[in-house]
């Protein structure tokens, strides 16, 4: 298991790192604004080579870098139906509390579970590599949270059955 | 017309020298079209190389001669040579090889296009990459759960972990400018 | 070499800095405002006063050494000429400079002879600004030829008259802004002998089309050297007028891309950007290469090599298990002096044609000098 995830979480921390060379850039677009140029898609020479970076089929990681803005969409493990519904329940619950978490995109990108959306803004007001970092342990984290949420409703559910066979003893 | 909404057209998308309109294709001048033809010409010489051992020049001859100007057709070829290439080798022997790669003239440019053909081999089966993936996953649907874990996992993970641990070794070797140029290289593979 | 010496200023991103001639005085972009500090000891600067004008970010401040004249520039598409005022101190009286263009201004600075300036902009125009003397004000002349996307950098010739730009449609190109009646006619150079307005006397794209962060011609003016965002330096020779470059050297390198950089002598560039940290490159033109890193490793603390081994234990058990590198240790601050991205490298002392310290100023609040 985690024979094959330090290279994977490896491989994203060294590609986040390149990807977070970030610039103040005003758009060239519209007159005095500043918006993320992967977001805004104004210019094609601003957006550079999306790179996926991927564990296997089903675990991988989106990352769009532009000159001011990087988006980051991870795509999570989901080995059942019940993964899948606990995936979906859980990434709703963090996107709908998005501005509570500064990077975090309110709508993932199609195909993808979650995204973030790190700006030249972020990278200026909180230290960059605590930025990978974040993404990173968040990586880790939510596999173990799902994985965890599995355990707890399997024990409940049989929990719930045996409670309810009880009676027929 | 009628159907058109008006408030949704890109009207930079008509001006021709707005910058939604900026020209790619200037920023790589040096690059010439290839044929497919030529590309599978190409790989065959490359398979020739790998079945007689030598899995070393195969795989710099692989990197000199990326097909920057094929099309998408003969760009996945290429990279599914490139992909036997890096499978052929060992991991006691991915290091040295690099090593030899990287101090030969013109190395840190082969090493360049080596961490190209393994972020694209990775982009494989990504939603929108176009690139055929050689199993295709069911969505696991809930029926079998020991069928859609099998599926899945291992046959594409596989091939993953040799790219994961050919770019954990490149990038010790090449640092994170490399994976800053493939991000800015227009050649793409 | 001794310590650099390092002015924590605020946290804010300062994304261009200028010292006065005299080294008394720095100004410093914050936000929408451009900050004035006076030196008052050996190693302390205290915020004199503040430049207010602008109402979005400043991206551009630049210090005349001769006259004392200040230019800012911001995303609000205006730039500004401040004169110090005679009546009372630490007052500037500002003059809006007429530059016409309709989106972000980037970057500006003084040419050599202090009779223009220039001003890079996200309308793919670069502004020669001079001084009209019957309108009593700054008026502009465009190079919009052959740009193609934002100008990120740009950088005099010694002679005043011609003119690098860095853009991020991935070329470095060479301009005259040749201004009759204000401009002596130049002397020929390799660039070329007759140099009118809007010349372009050189255009060199490097191997992976990345963006251009900065330019900088060589003290004798005779080589372009340029940094994009591929991690490389590129620098040019030219031949001659209309002819292929004698020399085009690009050294990629395995750090980050860089932001700046800066020419200390004829032989010898550094540059810094992304990574933190302020790198040499030295050559001619046979050839260039990276020569290493102006800090010294791990800021010379004592016991830095025995901290090693127990961290690399640690680095690898933590990368085992989260896939994060730096162990169990505080691994908030970075090594490097600079805690982000250095923004601007700038000559701070000079001498006989040979730079002997550098200013740097970067995303995290800090200006620093660095002697070489």
């Amino acid at each position: 298991m985690s024979q094959s995830l330090r290279p994977y979480l490896s491989c994203v921390r060294n590609t986040l790192t390149a990807a977070l060379s970030l610039s103040n850039f005003a758009s060239q677009a519209s007159e005095r604004h500043n918006v993320p140029e992967i977001e805004a898609r104004t210019s094609p020479e601003l957006i550079l080579n999306p790179l996926t970076v991927s564990r296997n089929q089903e675990e991988r990681v989106l990352i769009e870098p532009s000159v001011n803005s990087v988006r980051v969409s991870l795509k999570i493990k989901q080995a059942d139906e019940i993964e899948h519904i606990l995936v979906h329940k859980f990434t709703r619950f963090l996107t709908q509390r998005a501005e509570a978490f500064f990077v975090l995109r309110r709508k993932a990108v199609e195909g993808y579970d979650i995204s973030f959306l790190i700006t030249n803004f972020h990278t200026e007001e909180m230290l960059k590599h605590k930025l990978v970092d974040f993404i990173i342990q968040f990586m880790e984290e939510v596999d173990r949270e799902i994985s965890e949420m599995k355990l707890f409703l399997n024990a409940r559910a049989r929990f719930v059955a045996e409670s309810f066979l009880t009676p027929f003893d | 017309m009628a159907n058109i909404n008006w408030r949704t057209i890109n009207i930079d998308a008509y001006d021709p020298d707005s910058a939604f309109n900026f020209d790619l294709t200037t920023l790589t001048p040096a690059v010439q079209p290839v044929s497919t033809s030529d590309v599978q010409t190409l790989s065959g010489q490359i398979r020739q190389l790998v079945r007689g051992g030598n899995a070393e020049g195969a795989l710099q001859g692989a990197l000199e001669n990326a097909p920057y100007g094929a099309d998408e057709q003969g760009k996945s070829i290429h990279l599914s040579v490139v992909t036997e290439v890096l499978g052929q080798i060992r991991q006691a022997e991915m290091t040295p090889i690099l090593q030899r790669l990287y101090q030969a003239d013109g190395g840190s440019e082969l090493c360049d296009t080596l961490m190209k053909y393994i972020y694209k081999g990775m982009g494989q089966g990504a939603p929108g990459s176009g690139a055929a993936s050689k199993n295709i996953t069911p969505q696991a649907t809930g029926f079998s759960q020991a069928g859609g874990r099998n599926f899945g996992g291992e046959g594409g993970g596989q091939s993953m972990s040799v790219f994961l641990s050919w770019h954990e070794k490149l990038v010790e070797m090449v640092g994170p400018g490399s994976i800053v140029r493939v991000m800015s290289d227009r050649r793409t593979v | 070499m001794s310590a650099p010496e390092v002015h924590h200023l605020f946290h804010a991103p300062i994304p261009d800095h200028s010292f006065s001639a005299d080294r008394s005085t720095l100004a410093v972009c914050r936000d929408t405002e451009v900050e004035l500090h006076a030196r008052r000891s050996p190693t302390a600067f205290a915020h004199s006063s503040t430049l207010r004008g602008h109402d979005k970010t400043i991206t551009g401040v630049d210090i005349a050494p001769h006259s004392g004249r200040i230019v800012t520039c911001s995303q609000d598409r205006n730039a500004y000429v401040w004169e110090p005022s005679p009546s009372a101190p630490d007052t500037w009286k500002p003059t809006l400079v007429l530059l016409r263009i309709n989106r972000a201004a980037t970057c500006v600075r003084w040419s050599p002879n202090e009779t223009k300036f220039a001003v890079g902009s996200g309308a793919r125009i670069l502004a020669t600004c001079y001084f009209e003397e019957e309108n009593d004000w700054w008026v502009s002349k465009h190079l919009k030829k052959p740009l193609r996307s934002t100008v990120t950098s740009l950088a005099w010739h010694p002679n005043s008259v011609l003119l690098a730009a860095g853009s991020t449609d991935g070329h470095a190109r060479v301009f005259s802004s040749f201004v009759k009646g204000i401009d002596e006619r130049p002397e020929a150079s390799v660039w070329g002998e007759r140099l009118p307005f809007n010349t372009v006397c050189g255009e060199y794209l490097n191997p992976t089309a990345g963006w251009v962060h900065d330019v900088a011609f060589s003290p004798s003016g005779d080589a372009l050297a340029f940094c994009a965002h591929d991690a490389s330096l590129t620098v040019v020779y030219p031949a001659g007028p209309e002819q292929p470059p004698r020399a085009v050297i690009n050294v990629s390198t395995q750090l980050l891309p860089f932001r700046s950089l800066l020419w200390t002598a004829e032989t010898e560039v550094v540059a810094a950007g992304y990574d933190c940290g302020v790198y040499r490159f030295q050559g001619d033109g046979e050839g260039w290469g990276l020569v290493g890193a102006v800090e010294k490793e791990g800021g010379g603390k004592a016991g830095a090599a025995e901290g090693e081994g127990q961290s690399a234990l640690n680095m690898f058990r933590s990368m085992d298990l989260k896939g994060r590198s730096g162990g169990s240790v505080d691994d908030t601050r970075l090594k490097t002096v600079h805690q982000n991205t250095v923004n601007t490298v700038r000559v701070y002392e000079e001498s006989g044609g040979k730079v002997s310290k550098v200013s740097t100023s970067g995303v995290d609040g800090r200006v620093v000098v660095w002697t070489l």
